[in-house]
Parts: structure tokens; sequence; C-alpha cells
């Protein structure tokens, strides 16, 4: 399997809070879905991401519940909440910031200075 | 809101985490086996995937830390989580630390209770002893005349006070006699010491005064039990001997003795200006006035001493003769203080080796965690987290070792009777306030020295910079290099301890090698005392003479079933110097100003030499014809006729003793062979005049048996009690006395040489945990060795010789200390000093053998090594 690429730091939480924006999900599931969002060009490491969640639920950006499954398993559920939503707004548009930032110095060329 | 659901309920979250993780790997597993992985092999991956569900649970733990109490809660959790996986490590942890730091405790408790602690009076620092002294080597106590002088004369004190023990029968209104220490004091005992009464009052000014009417205080015990309490007990009335004394006080209840002297009844001593100087051996006590010094005081005294020399010269002649004070503490505790401080000394290393070995275990315990660690950093945790979560580990392991401890303190506190010799202050030791916080601080020293290398490893970011691929980390340098480093400490702190141990054994030994001088089997001897209220010194119509009680007193002794003989002294060996006297030769005198020699001096009636068994070597024994109107003669051991007069004969020559300088000379007469009088390490020196030319008021009866002494005794204390049933008589054999000489630096060689023993086996346990280490983390680069040819063999030598330059700075650093170490040990040793060469190379090879022999199970185990596994296992 080629190498993936590693997560930037504090990229986890803002994948998982997209993720989670668009349907409550448990672990495993949130899993899948970065893998499937992110074409696979970032692999999550498993191990880490209930870490994340634990850290993320402690600042209150999601919150979880037992639901049962389609196939009449129990499972933990996460839920975005509203401050998720807000940190989800903010960590975009400073991502879209800094990447446009950084994509505008990697263009750079000798001539335009 | 979470976080502190985070904290309370921890169970459920662990359960909830336990499940959600299971069914993560579940549903991960399922996803594999729909593309067509077998279902092992799919839960396999999945687990993989993952990365350990441990780990995982871990890791969320860390993420949930809930500062800063909850982090802490998180921090214990996990320590004791990581104890619990290592039960072996822990288990050895406290184990090992729990015996040392409750050893250290425990002989804390006795060091502070006999040395340390006050003394349980007000000001206790201003207290001194009073005793006469003539030389360095010779002390004895007060008179009452020299009391009476310093009573009068003193500008120092604010109180003075004089004591003397007697057995007494006692007896109250409708109660048994009973024999009962008696302490007669005067008041300024009790003033000096600061007492306060339970009832009553203490003894007063007057009470002191020769007209005063006998007044007694009585322990709290007496009161209780005679009187059924304090107040019902004052103004009643007691008989001590057969006197009536009315009770005026009670003492405060647990007061058994004033300074250190134990009785049940203090009588009120009446003084009044006595016909001579002596006789000597009370017991002076004064309460220096605040601001004084003993030395101001020992000038105060030595003025003294020079005005009432010319007022007793006629019976008393030591012009050289001085009063001194000697603060009260050191009088009690004395010749205990040395082999004490050795003791805490020897425990305390054994308590450093302990640290030492935990700490290597830690270090190889932290090498192995290298991976997890990195782990945890490479995923986010902070350095400080990481220190946190080792030191935390160790922490709570060291502080369940000092919980441990202290339990075992308190257990060995009890058994501190069985296992130590005899102590003065005994009643101080206690787990008091003072020893639990002495095993506080030995606990969290322990902690952080246990900790300090782990948290340096981690501190240096040697477990960041690894790999968390599994390669392994190349710092293992440095870490070695501490590693052995401590393994080499323990070596050097373990050999002055093992050394001291056998030379205190072969002091011991010596010791037991040693002849008394005398013949301990089949005699005992009983100690009598004559009140002199029933016995006069000499003939005064009245009361019978003392000279007279002894000689009927031998008599009934001679007569009674299974005696032998029969015989009186007024020394006893081997410990019972009786009175040191000072004596000057006139062949040789001592030049004006010079301390003058002393010896041992026994009064003994004539057939003393043979009852005990002592040789005569040259001239004769004393005779009947010795008798006080008769020319004064002496008999002289040969140690110290070889000391005085060295290939001389000594027959004949002549001495004065006591610094007398009118006095008529004394002859010496005849040579007896040596006899211990001063402990078995004493010289064997002695000098002997006959009893009848100075009859003592006390005296030992020595009486030889054919039947067991034991049987004999009862027959012979039966005839005495004939003469005077008011006399408290006790026997006790000549080999007891003897064991008891032996007992303490028996128990003193047993105690020190089980530290050394621990201290071995930490030590041989410390280097071949370091080895082990060693081979199981080389076992590839010992393969690949093995791969090139090595023979096992060679393998194993390799390990030896490893272990060794690990070993030999240790030992070589633990010589040197014995050296410098030598002064503390060398006034408890006979007969080996303490650098004895043969005791230390013999000790350096038993710990390089304890240490070659720890390292061959390692070594044989990495001969044991199969190249090829060995080098496809990583």
């Amino acid at each position: 399997m080629p190498d993936a690429a590693d997560l930037l730091p504090g990229t986890l939480e803002l994948l998982v809070l997209k993720a989670l924006s668009l349907t409550p999900m448990h672990g495993w599931g949130i899993a899948q879905r970065i893998d499937q969002l992110s074409g696979e060009v970032f692999r999550v490491q498993q191990g880490s991401l209930y870490p994340a969640l634990q850290r993320m639920l402690r600042r209150g950006w999601v919150r979880s519940e037992w639901r049962v499954t389609e196939h009449n398993r129990r499972a933990r559920y996460y839920l975005i909440t509203a401050a998720g939503r807000r940190q989800l707004e903010a960590e975009t548009v400073n991502w879209e910031r800094t990447s446009a930032a950084v994509n505008g110095i990697l263009r750079v060329r000798l001539a335009d200075l | 809101m979470e976080r502190l659901r985070a904290v309370l309920f921890r169970g459920r979250r662990r359960h909830e985490l336990d499940e959600e993780l299971r069914f993560h790997l579940d549903r991960d597993a399922e996803a594999r086996v729909r593309r067509g992985i077998p279902p092992a092999e799919a839960r396999r991956e999945a687990a993989l995937a993952l990365g350990g569900v441990d780990q995982v649970k871990e890791l969320v733990d860390d993420a949930s830390g809930v500062r800063p109490l909850a982090d802490l809660l998180a921090d214990l959790r996990f320590g004791a989580r990581a104890l619990r996986r290592n039960p072996g490590l822990t288990a050895t942890i406290i184990v090992v630390l729990g015996l040392a730091i409750g050893a250290t405790t425990a002989v804390f408790a006795v060091v502070n209770g006999v040395l340390l602690s006050q003394l349980p009076y007000p000001h206790p620092d201003r207290l001194v002893r009073i005793f006469n002294q003539n030389s360095p080597d010779n002390r004895w106590g007060l008179s009452v005349a020299d009391y009476l002088a310093i009573r009068d004369q003193q500008r120092v004190f604010d109180a003075v006070g004089l004591l003397r023990t007697a057995n007494m029968a006692l007896t109250t209104p409708g109660g048994e006699p009973e024999q009962v220490l008696a302490g007669r004091v005067t008041p300024g005992v009790m003033s000096a010491l600061g007492l306060r009464p339970a009832a009553g009052r203490l003894l007063a000014k007057d009470d002191e005064s020769p007209a005063a009417a006998p007044v007694a205080v009585v322990s709290h015990h007496v009161a209780e039990t005679r009187f059924g309490g304090a107040t019902a007990a004052v103004n009643q009335s007691i008989m001590l001997d057969g006197l009536s004394y009315a009770v005026v006080g009670v003492l405060p209840a647990g007061v058994t003795d004033l300074m250190g002297i134990e009785a049940a009844v203090w009588p009120a001593m009446r003084v009044s200006t006595p016909p001579r100087r002596g006789p000597f051996g009370l017991a002076g006590i004064a309460r220096l006035r605040e601001g004084v010094s003993v030395d101001d005081a020992a000038r105060d005294l030595a003025g003294i001493s020079e005005r009432i020399f010319p007022v007793w010269q006629s019976s008393f002649p030591d012009r050289s003769a001085r009063f001194v004070p000697m603060n009260l503490r050191e009088s009690l505790v004395g010749g205990t203080a040395r082999p004490l401080r050795l003791l805490a000394a020897a425990v305390l290393l054994v308590l450093l080796v302990a640290i030492a070995n935990i700490a290597t275990l830690a270090l190889v315990r932290i090498s192995a965690r290298e991976h997890e660690l990195a782990t945890r950093a490479r995923l986010g945790a902070s350095r400080l987290r990481l220190l946190r979560l080792v030191v935390t580990e160790n922490l709570l392991a060291v502080l369940l070792a000092g919980v441990a401890g202290l339990g075992l303190a308190a257990a060995a506190l009890r058994l501190a009777g069985a296992l130590l010799p005899r102590l003065p202050r005994v009643g101080e030791v206690a787990l008091d306030g003072r020893a639990v916080a002495f095993a506080a601080l030995a606990t969290v020293v322990a902690a952080l020295l246990v900790s300090m290398a782990p948290a340096a490893a981690v501190l240096q970011g040697r477990l960041l910079a690894s790999r968390v691929d599994g390669r392994r980390a190349s710092a293992g340098r440095r870490a070695n290099a501490v590693r052995s480093a401590l393994v080499a400490a323990e070596f050097m702190l373990a050999l002055p301890l093992l050394a001291t141990a056998a030379l205190l054994g072969r002091s011991f030994l010596n010791l037991q090698q040693v002849s008394p001088g005398f013949d301990p089997s089949h005699a005992f001897t009983i100690a009598v005392s004559l009140p002199e209220a029933r016995y006069a010194d000499s003939a005064d119509g009245g009361r019978p003479t003392t000279a007279d009680f002894w000689q009927r007193a031998l008599q009934r002794a001679r007569e009674a079933p299974g005696v032998v003989s029969a015989a009186l002294t007024t020394s006893l060996p081997p410990n019972n110097g009786g009175d040191v006297n000072n004596f000057n030769l006139l062949d040789h005198p001592v030049p004006p100003g010079g301390n003058e020699p002393v010896a041992p001096w026994s009064g003994v009636s004539t057939d003393y030499f043979e009852t005990l068994g002592v040789p005569l070597l040259d001239g004769r024994l004393f005779t009947a014809s010795d008798t006080a109107n008769g020319t004064p003669v002496a008999i002289v051991s040969r140690a110290w006729a070889a000391r005085h007069f060295p290939g001389r004969t000594v027959l004949g020559q002549e001495f004065v003793s006591g610094g007398c300088t009118t006095c008529p000379p004394t002859v010496i007469v005849g040579v007896v062979g040596d006899v211990k009088y001063l402990g078995l390490a004493g010289s064997g020196e002695g000098m002997y005049a006959p009893a009848a030319q100075e009859v003592p008021r006390s005296a030992q009866l020595v009486i030889r048996t054919a039947t067991p002494p034991a049987s004999a005794m009862g027959p012979v204390i039966t005839a005495l009690r004939s003469l005077d049933p008011a006399l408290p008589l006790a026997g006790r054999t000549l080999d007891d006395r003897l064991r008891t000489e032996l007992s303490a630096p028996g128990r003193w060689t047993i105690l020190l040489g089980a530290f050394a023993a621990v201290a071995l086996a930490l030590a041989a346990l410390g280097i071949f945990g370091l080895m082990s280490y060693l081979v199981r983390r080389q076992r590839r680069e010992i393969g690949v060795r093995m791969a090139l040819g090595a023979e096992p063999a060679a393998v194993a030598r390799m390990i030896v010789r490893r272990g060794m330059r690990c070993v030999a700075p240790g030992l070589a650093g633990g010589v040197l200390l014995m050296l410098l170490a030598a002064r503390w040990t060398e006034s408890l040793l006979y007969g080996v000093a303490p650098r004895d060469p043969a005791t230390i190379v013999a000790v350096t090879a038993v710990l390089l053998a304890s240490a070659v022999a720890a390292c061959l199970l390692p070594g044989a185990r990495a001969a044991r090594i199969r190249p090829a596994e060995a080098i496809a296992s990583e």
C-alpha cells in the first residue's frame, strides 16, 4: 500500500466535524467516511480517532448517544452540536484563508516579485 | 459537564468505551470479510488497523484528562493500571523499598527515642549530672559531704539534688510487704527536674534537714495499687524497711524514673554533715541557671573542689579529684551512642542500595516502554504529560512501599525488645509523629530518586526522538551508563556494610574466645547492701558491725548444701569494676600535676581467688593475718604487673592509692591471673586489697557450688535471711552474667549482619537484572556474533565480563568508603583493626563472586541464543 499522507495537526477534528455535519455517525462510520471523502489521500489512524472524539466531546463540539444501528446493534453515535457547527465554520474559514495564502505563496514566480 | 461526567462516571465510561471499540472491531472485520478476506484474517487486520485496544483506551483516557484534579486522578488511575499490568515489578518495589523504609524508620524511631529526643523535663539542656573525676577514665558519684558543699557554695545552679536507690521492703496498712526500688532523694532533685505532683506536694526544702519528719513521695502506680488513687494516698503512711514515712505527694502517672533512675517510692533523704567525706556513689543532679554554660559550671565546681579539699584531706587525700558537670542526656546515653549511630548509618546504606536497585528496575522498565511512549508523543502527548505518566506510576508504587514500610516499622518496634540490645531511655522509643514524618520523608526521597532516571530519559527527549515504527531507539548508550552507575553504586554501598558486619562478627568471635579470667560454671553471686541504720562501720556497742555480718554471712553460705566455697568482693567480673582507684607507685611516681594511673580496685575476702577460680602466679594470697591493724597489702594481676613493672618482679613494690600523700604505703604481696572487670574487651588489669582492711558496706557474695548453682541458690538465700530477714536478696549465676555481657555485641553483630545480607542480595539482584535486560535487548547483536562464529562459552564470558566492568568501579569505591569510615567502627571492635586488610579483601571477593554468580544466568541465556531466530525476530 502506498504511504498515505499523515494528517496535519488539528485537521482530524475538522474532518470529523465535517463528516458529522452531514449526518450523525458512529466511530467506525466516521473513519470510513473520512477515508471515502478524502479519496483515500488521508489515512486516519483509527487509534487516534477515539481520543480525538473524546477531546471534542470535552470541548462540547459533539455529543454522543447510544442508538440501534440498521443491523440491530447498539452503537455509540456522535452528533455535532451548535458549538461544533460554529467551530466547523470558523475552522473552515480559517482553513480556506490559510490554504489560499499557502497556495498563493507556492505559485509565486520570481517574475512576480 | 462532559469533564465532570468523565470524572464521576469513570466506570460507566470505561464500560461504554469497551463496547464502542468492540463494535468498531466487529464492523471493521465484517467490512473486510465482505471484501473477501477470511474471517480470522479480517479480525486480525481490524485489530491491527485500530492499533491495540488497550493503547486506544489509554489514549482516550488521556484525551478525557480533566485538569487539574481529574488529571491527577487520571494519572493515578493510569499508574494503578500500569502497576497491575506489571505485578512482578510492583511487588518488587513494594517489598524491597517497603522493607528498607520500614527498617530505616524503625531504626530512626530507636535513634530518635534514645539519642535525639529531648528528656521529658522542661529545658532539659540545662540539666547536668555532677560527678567526681580525677582522670579522664575515672569518674565516680558524689558523697553527702560533696553534696552539702556544692549546695551551699555553688553560684551557677537553680537547684542541686542527690539521689541514691536501694531495695527496700515496702509495707502499707493492711497490705502485703513487697520488695521495691526506693530512691532516696533530696528535694533539689525534684525541683531541678521541674516536676509537678499529681496530688499533694513534692518534697520541699525543709524535708532534707536532719530534724525533719520522714516523708516520701510515691509513684502513681504505688498510689493506685496501695491506696486506690493519687488523692487517696496523700497523708497516708508507708513503712520502708520498718520505718514509717508520711506520703506527702504523688508523682504524675507515667513517671517511673527520675533522670533515668527507676524507683517506686521516693523518700526524702535527710542530710547532715558526715564525719568523713565518703562514701561516694550517689547520683548528683543540678539545673543550670539560665544563661550559664556547662563550662561555667565546671569552673565553679572546680573552685568548690579546691576549697573543700583541706576540710576532708584526712579522709579523702586525692587533691586531683574535681567535681565535674556532664549534660544529663549525654550521661544517660553514654556508650550506646556509637553502636546506635553505626546501626543508623548501616540502615541508611541499605535504604540507598534499595533505592538504587529500584531505580535500575525503573530505568529498565522505561526502556521497555520506549515504543509506547514514543507513540503517545506522536499522538500529541506533551513531554510534561509523558513525564507525569512515567513519574506517577513510580510514585504510586513507592508510596505503597512507604505505607508498607510504616506498618513494618510498627511491627519491628514491637519486637525491638527482642532484637536490640538493652538500651537506655528505651521507653521513649515510639512510632511517633517524628518517626512517621521520617518515613514520609524517606518515601518522598525514594520516590524522587527512583523517578529521576526515567524522568530524565523523557525530558532529554530520547524517547520522543525514537521512531514509532518499532525500530529500536539508538539512545541506549547514555541510559546504559546511568544503569551501570546505579548498579556500581549498589556495590559501593554494600561493601562497607558487609565489611563492617564482618569486622563486628570477627570482633564478636574474638570476644567469645577471650578468657574472662575466672571459671563461670557452678557459681553464683548475691548482691548485699547493709543499711547504715542497722549496721555500724565500727563497733559502737549498739548495732552489729558490717565486718561481723560479712563473716557470719560467709560462714552460713559455706554451710548450705552443695556449696564448695564462699567469698566476698566489691567488684565482679566481667563488667563491674567496683571502685576504679588511682594510685602512685613509689618506684616511679607520677610527676606533680600529672594524672595518676587507675585500675579496677576490689576489696576481697581471703578465699575470693579460689572461689572464682583465679590462679595465683607469684607471691601469696591474702590470709587471715592481713587485718586492719597489719601492714596494708595488695595483690595485682599479671597484666597490671606487666604494664607497670615490665620485666621486673612486682613483689615487695609499694604504692599509695586514692591520691593520698600521707598514708602508709601499700605493699604488693602477690600476682594473680588476669580477670576482666571492665568488659571482656577490657585490659585485665586489676588490684585487690583485703576486705578486712577496708570493710565494704555493699558487696557481692560469690558462691561456688558442687551441684547446679540454680538449685543451691535457694538454701543460701534462706540461710542469709535467717541473719537479717529485711535484706533484699537475689542470686544470679556467673554464667548468666557472662552471657549478658556477650549479648549486646552479639545482637549488634546480628542486626548489622542482617542489613549487610540484604544489601548483598540487592546488589546481586541489581547486576542480575541489568545483565538480563542487556541480554534481552541485544539478542540480535549477540545472534549476529554467534552467526559469525562466536562460541557460546565466549558469549557467556563476554556477558560476565561486561557485568564485571560495571561492578569493579563500585567495589573500588566501596573499599575507599570503607577506609574512610574506619574511625566510626574503631571503638566498637575488639582484636581486629577497622581497616583489617584480610577482611576487606575477603568481603571484596565475596561481592565479586556474588556478582559473577549473578551474571552467570544471563550469560548462559545469552549462550543459548540461536542466531537464526534472534536475527529473524527483529
